[in-house]
């Protein structure tokens, strides 16, 4: 048995190798990117692999960077932290990409950046949202939105339009998305001065949400904060309005997706929420990216795909200002120094980076600075607000 | 010698998960072996996790200690809640082990202060090196294959086949089992202290239901009649999708019929040492029959 896998491995080896060596001509610019296409996390992983896709496919129809053609090896890591690992590795030390993307969700992105971080490989994450991603290390770039920007500009929007003076939060203890979005509106809520009538939970799965919504009901807030998933957050609204609760619902990232429509039908209005793209923002970069998507995939893009689209661009920008060497390390260290200084007009709007701060209080990753745009549910639609 | 550091450079995770996932896969296998089916080690891997990565990052103990308080501390709760649950036996002992599992769970992720909840406990420093995960499985696979050998080895052997005539013949079945389960318990908490420290975060969705499934994949893959069993069941469950990478979007299909291949013509796992000697017998004895029958 030992035999005969020690066999196999040298033989997966050696294929590996030979492909690599297939697709590898010299003015190859090789991207690697590492997300969920399987698993639970699988549709985001596979909007991300779209978004970066059509990006350099458009990079290299206009001559590629400075001629060079951008090279995309998407690899899948199935949303679990030991397969982005492995799949980090396998790009940095076998296939020898210039910079990453990925991974997919926060947690793997805890678990992998690190690699990256000290073979001193830029790691680009557009989807990881959670705290503390970008205080690993120098190399670790995002342009993902953290809710802790994108909320307080949210809840303002919303108790400026609606009136909001005191609300009432529920959100999901058990999920890393909404656990970390309840911490986010919690801080927020507290910086705005907006009161707190009741805070109640519950748990991914659970489909009757009635007790904690007469809890809310009598505690007579403005408005409901709701950082939920969509599969929990659709039923929330819909059994509230079967209680007659007709009060507005602040929701997090998680809430921010069409299936609103599907899922709660004629109950899904007066839903606000907050993101660093709309698939209506009339801006003409995101108008000709909405059209291409469609045109190249047959689907709405989401915002996934938005921000994966954008930080190819991003990329290619740094990739532009830099002088390729042909020694790796000196062309990865480079690149580092250059993708801080990017900014960039693509289909989420003006981009630039934005220095994060370290566990030991010293300058560590970049997070993205960008305005969030907030949009309210009305009959099926988004309506952007200001 | 670069052509190696290259291949550890590349496939070091894979190979240290491959010695950890032995360890679950050995820590299940264990209860099995004396005919208890517990399906409460993905949470003990978690306290064990959690126990070491707290001990490192919160108590700045040095990785042996926390180590030890890695395979401590699953060993002692094993022993407290096995001595209720493990009267019951077959599915029931499974329900409630898993019960178990889920109540680790639950109650990990609402000990936010300690735990970080359900975002998790990051930067974990690094510590596993390939020789703590190598020494570990050795140690383990000695211990018990000395521990096969002895009484309480055959002790085991005898509550597996019949536990009633096992006690009639004046052996302390309630000890072995809980002496069972709580080896199996610390096994499973040495992997996840392991664990924790070679991936920089733990979080509690990891030591849910679906590692559980994992772990017993790998024993009862592997085969359980033998200690190589779990090894190789776990080598072929970490192995096989990473072989199967270039296959991109059929790959979990393709892994998942060849488990029920597997299974379908291996049912008592890969490592089958009855099997193969009848194999081998049958190809000594067919040649001549062939030729009997074209006689």
């Amino acid at each position: 048995m030992t035999k005969q896998s020690l066999f196999r491995m040298t033989l997966a080896i050696l294929l590996a190798a030979l492909c690599a060596a297939g697709t590898v001509a010299a003015a190859d610019l090789k991207i690697g990117a590492a997300e969920a296409l399987s698993g639970p996390a699988g549709q985001y992983g596979q909007s991300i692999r779209n978004g970066f896709q059509l990006a350099a496919d458009e990079i290299n129809a206009a001559g590629g960077v400075k001629g060079n053609k951008v090279v995309l090896q998407v690899e899948d890591e199935q949303g679990k932290k030991e397969e982005a690992i492995d799949v980090f590795k396998k790009l940095i030390f076998q296939d020898k990409v210039l910079m990453l993307f990925g991974p997919t969700l926060s947690n793997s992105a805890q678990a992998a950046d690190p690699i990256a971080q000290s073979a001193k490989v830029v790691v680009f994450g557009t989807s990881n949202t959670a705290e503390g991603i970008t205080s690993i290390g120098d190399h670790v770039f995002r342009n993902s939105v953290t809710e802790a920007d994108v909320l307080p500009v949210t809840l303002s929007v919303a108790a400026k339009n609606a009136k909001i003076k005191k609300v009432a939060v529920l959100y999901g203890n058990d999920d890393v998305f909404t656990k970390s979005g309840y911490d986010a509106f919690k801080k927020a809520l507290d910086d705005l001065k907006i009161g707190v009538t009741t805070t109640e939970t519950f748990a991914k799965g659970d489909v009757d949400f009635k007790a904690q919504l007469t809890k809310i009901k009598a505690s007579n807030p403005d408005a409901i904060v709701l950082s939920a998933l969509i599969a929990e957050g659709a039923p929330i609204m819909v059994q509230a309005r079967q209680l007659g609760i007709n009060l507005p619902f602040i929701g997090g990232n998680g809430m921010n997706s069409v299936k609103i429509f599907d899922l709660a039908k004629d109950k899904s209005d007066n839903l606000w929420v907050g993101s660093p793209w709309a698939l209506s923002s009339q801006s003409k970069e995101n108008q000709r990216f909405v059209a291409s998507y469609k045109q190249k995939y047959q689907a709405d893009p989401d915002q996934f795909a938005a921000q994966a689209y954008d930080a190819m661009h991003i990329a290619a920008q740094a990739i532009g200002k830099i002088k390729l060497s042909g020694n790796l390390e000196a062309d990865r260290k480079a690149l580092r120094d250059a993708m801080a200084t990017v900014s960039w007009t693509g289909a989420t709007g003006a981009f630039k980076f934005r220095r994060a701060m370290g566990a030991d209080g010293k300058p560590a990753g970049y997070d993205a600075q960008q305005t969030a745009i907030v949009s309210v549910t009305r009959g099926g639609k988004y309506e952007i607000k200001r | 010698m670069e052509g190696f550091d290259n291949f550890w450079a590349v496939y070091s995770n894979l190979v240290l998960s491959i010695g950890i996932n032995a360890l679950l896969a050995i820590s299940i296998w264990f209860t099995l072996s004396c005919g208890l089916l517990a399906m409460a080690n993905a949470a003990f891997m978690g306290i064990g996790a959690y126990t070491a990565a707290l001990l490192t990052m919160k108590a700045g103990a040095s990785f042996t200690v926390a180590l030890l308080g890695g395979i401590g501390a699953p060993l002692a709760v094993a022993l407290i809640i096995g001595m209720p649950t493990l009267r019951l036996s077959g599915v029931y002992l499974a329900m409630a082990t898993l019960g178990f599992g889920e109540v680790v769970r639950i109650l990990i992720l609402n000990a936010e202060r300690w735990t970080g909840g359900a975002l998790g406990l990051n930067g974990i420093p690094q510590l596993t090196q390939w020789w703590h995960v190598l020494a570990s499985l050795v140690a383990v696979l000695l211990v018990l294959w000395r521990l096969r050998r002895s009484r309480v080895g055959r002790a085991f052997e005898a509550i597996k086949e019949d536990d009633v005539a096992a006690a009639l013949m004046g052996i302390g079945v309630m000890s072995h089992k809980l002496l069972a389960f709580a080896l199996g318990a610390g096994i499973a908490g040495l992997a996840g202290a392991l664990n924790a420290h070679l991936t920089f975060f733990i979080g509690p969705a990891e030591y849910g239901f679906e590692r559980g499934i994992d772990i017993l994949t790998m024993a009862v893959l592997g085969g359980t009649g033998g200690l190589a069993g779990p090894v190789v069941g776990a080598l072929v469950i970490t192995l096989l999708p990473e072989f199967l990478r270039s296959f991109r979007n059929y790959r979990l299909m393709i892994n998942g019929v060849i488990l029920v291949l597997i299974v379908l013509f291996l049912p008592k796992g890969i490592w089958d040492p009855s099997r193969v000697r009848q194999w081998l017998k049958r190809s000594r004895r067919g040649m001549p029959d062939n030729t009997a029958g074209v006689r």
